[in-house]
């Protein structure tokens, strides 16, 4: 156990980003065809969901801001602590996902909601009314409208 | 042939970002064993959320729930569980407690439930551990009932190390002596019970060694047999109390930690070891004894005779406790008063500190020198409203469940 | 560039919003990554040693559990380092280092008592409808931050 779990190399001074494909066009295998393309050595690893890549910050920024433009509204990018394949975070290791994986789970089905958000205000500035929190006190009857109740329901 | 890694499930929240995991992957690796995390999905953690019912807040623990459930029901294979949360959290307390009951209840798994803080060291948890995997590793030999041939058991234990001989099934020799150098103590030990039995250690077909010195006595007398208190002591609690089928809880209250141990046929179920502070261990009984001026081996009898209500205990620490104890016969308490309350003390402590993690099923058997404290069983039989089992030999425990258990090594056997 | 601070620290979402318009989100990954690319420390896998909840000690009190503090050796530079911050407020299932709800609870405390920088609290939507309100309320606060640069 021990020795499975030893630091591998530091990948020291990178960054590693996922990149998430939600898209009716774009499969994951095409995404990685494009970066494959454009990688200059960064790091590429395909996965079910879309890429994980590696390399120098600035690299890596660029790789990505071409990406998006593959499929701006379905591509979703997040930056990761470990570089792939770390044994201290591997599947294979763990003997189950990491639990960040639950939370891509969880995120990954409302992807679409946020793409239909990005396509619509893309083109145009949206105004929202309000789109915040329900507060704890929010919805609750006032009282004097509770004592006309009362006082109709006497009647 | 290296035997196969013990697989043993982890369920936790925090000992990652405590720095505590890398100590629990230490203890695992020092007895063999691999810990792993249960595989699930995220509508495997809803789906458990719900039919579990416990509405834990938090997504770790929410997270526990579903792999604890997974355990159960079988999708995902252990050997043994390991549940872990932070000390001091009562809404993993919570959780932790009822996934250990829920596990126990619900399956043949061994479980250990552990709070740790970041001073935990893999050096803690290794008992515990090691006690695990002797359980998953070591069933056939755990179902043992009856000792056969010759054979030594030595328990090195941190106050007092006791020797045991055996032969056919009867308890023929025993000796005991305070612990101070490891192996001359357990040398000295052994005298006696050869003596007593008028053998040698040549006539021995097996040897066990069990407690603190198990490895370093174990390694020197050449021992067939070098396992954990906690398995060893479950099963020679349940030897001499005739109880080996069925369940029963083993309570031993030992010079430096306590045991708590559910036991199922034999085989421990769930357990929890501990004792940070000393004024719940013997040692406190040990001060009280000199305090008032008998001898430990009178304690008991002298406390059966007190009322332990009747003197104020405002502490469990070991320095206050014993203060409230001197104050209280500076005020004219009889030194019987004194006596039970210091029982009291002892008892309370484990009942609320220790006794809480395991399920209590009855018999409750009391074992270790300190189940010989009358005072002690009668103040724990109080707590637990129930008549406690103290069997014969009961302070020689460890080396009748050594001396038992390594009989499963004589050639042949 | 504003350092964007969000909550879940280990969103997607977010953290793929805030870096699109320009910004730097500071999350989980970021805290994650500085101590695994730390050589000399071995405490698998995360890296973070019996240090952290010491650490952690600047923002919680002793008697605040091992992990709380721990967690918060991570988020509470980050909450004293950012410009802004955006809180989704129903993330009931996020795991690992958003796994302990003790924690998270007084992240958000922390974050909505820096008064000094704006706070946008927000939910998860459950629409297309609350999509695009969802999407256009970041985009409009990230905008009103200034300096965003053209990702």
């Amino acid at each position: 156990m021990t020795n499975k779990m030893a630091p591998p190399p530091l990948y020291s001074g990178t960054v590693t980003k996922y990149v998430f494909i939600d898209s009716p066009n774009v499969n994951p295998q095409t995404l990685a065809i494009r970066a494959y393309e454009i990688s200059k050595g960064i790091m590429i690893k395909e996965t079910c969901f879309g890429l994980q890549v590696t390399g120098k910050p600035d690299e890596v920024k660029e790789l990505i801001r071409e990406l998006r433009k593959v499929d701006p509204a379905h591509i979703f990018v997040k930056d990761r602590g470990f570089p792939p394949g770390d044994p201290r975070r591997c599947r294979a290791n763990l003997g189950g996902a990491r639990p960040g994986y639950y939370g891509h789970e969880f995120e990954s089905r409302i992807l679409r909601y946020i793409s239909r958000g990005l396509e619509e205000t893309a083109s145009r500035t949206v105004t929202v009314n309000k789109f915040e929190k329900t507060k704890m006190d929010e919805g609750k009857l006032p009282l004097e409208k509770l004592l006309e109740i009362i006082e109709n329901e006497e009647d | 042939m290296k035997e196969q890694p013990v697989r043993i499930a982890q369920l936790s929240c925090g000992p990652e970002h405590s720095g505590v995991q890398k100590e629990i992957y230490d203890a695992a690796a020092m007895v063999n064993a691999e810990m792993f995390f249960p595989d699930v999905t995220l509508a495997d953690i809803r789906r458990s959320y719900d039919e579990f019912g416990l509405e834990a807040r938090s997504g770790d623990l929410k997270l526990a729930i579903a792999r604890a459930m997974a355990l159960v029901e079988g999708s995902v294979e252990a050997d043994a569980v390991f549940i872990a949360t932070c000390f001091r959290c009562s809404e993993a307390a919570i959780v932790r407690n009822e996934l250990r009951r829920y596990i126990h209840e619900n399956s043949d798994l061994p479980v250990v439930s552990y709070s740790f803080t970041e001073r935990t060291t893999s050096g803690t948890l290794l008992t515990r551990m090691e006690a695990l995997t002797t359980i998953a590793r070591r069933r056939a030999l755990l179902a043992r009932e009856k000792q056969v041939g010759t054979t030594l058991g030595v328990d090195s234990g941190s106050s007092t190390t006791k020797a045991v001989v055996m032969q056919d099934n009867e308890i023929i020799g025993t000796g005991w002596t305070p612990t101070i150098e490891v192996i001359k103590s357990a040398e000295t030990a052994m005298e006696s019970a050869f003596s007593e039995a008028g053998l040698k250690i040549g006539d021995m077909e097996a040897i066990g060694t069990t407690g603190y010195g198990r490895f370093l006595v174990g390694k020197n007398i050449g021992a067939d047999l070098i396992q954990e208190e906690l398995t060893v002591n479950s099963k020679g609690a349940v030897y001499l109390a005739d109880r080996q089928h069925g369940e029963a809880t083993v309570i031993d209250i030992g010079g430096m930690d306590n045991k708590a141990i559910s036991v199922q046929d034999g085989i421990p179920g769930t357990f929890t070891m501990g004792g940070i502070c000393a004024g719940a261990s013997g040692r406190f009984l040990e001060m009280t004894a000199k305090r008032i001026g008998v001898d430990i081996t009178e304690l008991g009898a002298i406390a059966m005779k007190g009322n332990s209500k009747e003197v104020p205990m405002n502490s469990y620490c070991i320095v206050f406790g014993t203060q409230s104890l001197v104050n209280a016969l500076a005020e004219g308490h009889s030194k019987e008063d004194v006596a039970a309350a210091a029982c009291r003390s002892v008892a309370e402590q484990v009942f609320e500190q220790q006794l809480q993690e395991v399920d209590i099923k009855e018999p409750v058997i009391m074992v270790g020198g300190t189940s010989l404290i009358e005072g002690l069983v009668k103040e724990m039989g109080m707590l637990l409203q129930t008549d406690i089992v103290v069997p014969h030999h009961s302070q020689y425990i460890g080396s009748v469940g050594s001396a038992l258990l390594s009989s499963g090594f004589i050639r042949g056997e | 560039m504003a350092k964007v601070f969000i909550y879940p620290a280990t969103s997607l979402v977010l953290s793929d919003l805030v870096e699109r318009w320009g910004h730097e989100p500071l999350g989980a990954a970021l805290a994650i990554r500085e101590r695994i690319q730390t050589a000399s420390l071995d405490s698998p896998p995360l890296q973070m040693t019996p240090e952290e909840p010491k650490k952690g000690l600047k923002w919680a009190a002793v008697e605040v559990p091992a992990g709380v503090r721990g967690r918060m050796a991570l988020y509470g530079p980050m909450i004293e380092e950012a410009d802004a911050a955006i809180i989704i407020n129903d993330a009931d299932l996020a795991f690992g280092c958003m796994g302990c709800s003790r924690t998270n609870e007084l992240v958000m405390y922390l974050l909505r008592k820096r008064t000094d920088i704006p706070l946008l609290d927000i939910k998860y939507p459950s629409s297309e409808e609350e999509g695009i309100a969802f999407v256009a309320s970041i985009k409009e606060f990230l905008a009103a931050l200034g300096g965003g640069e053209d990702a």
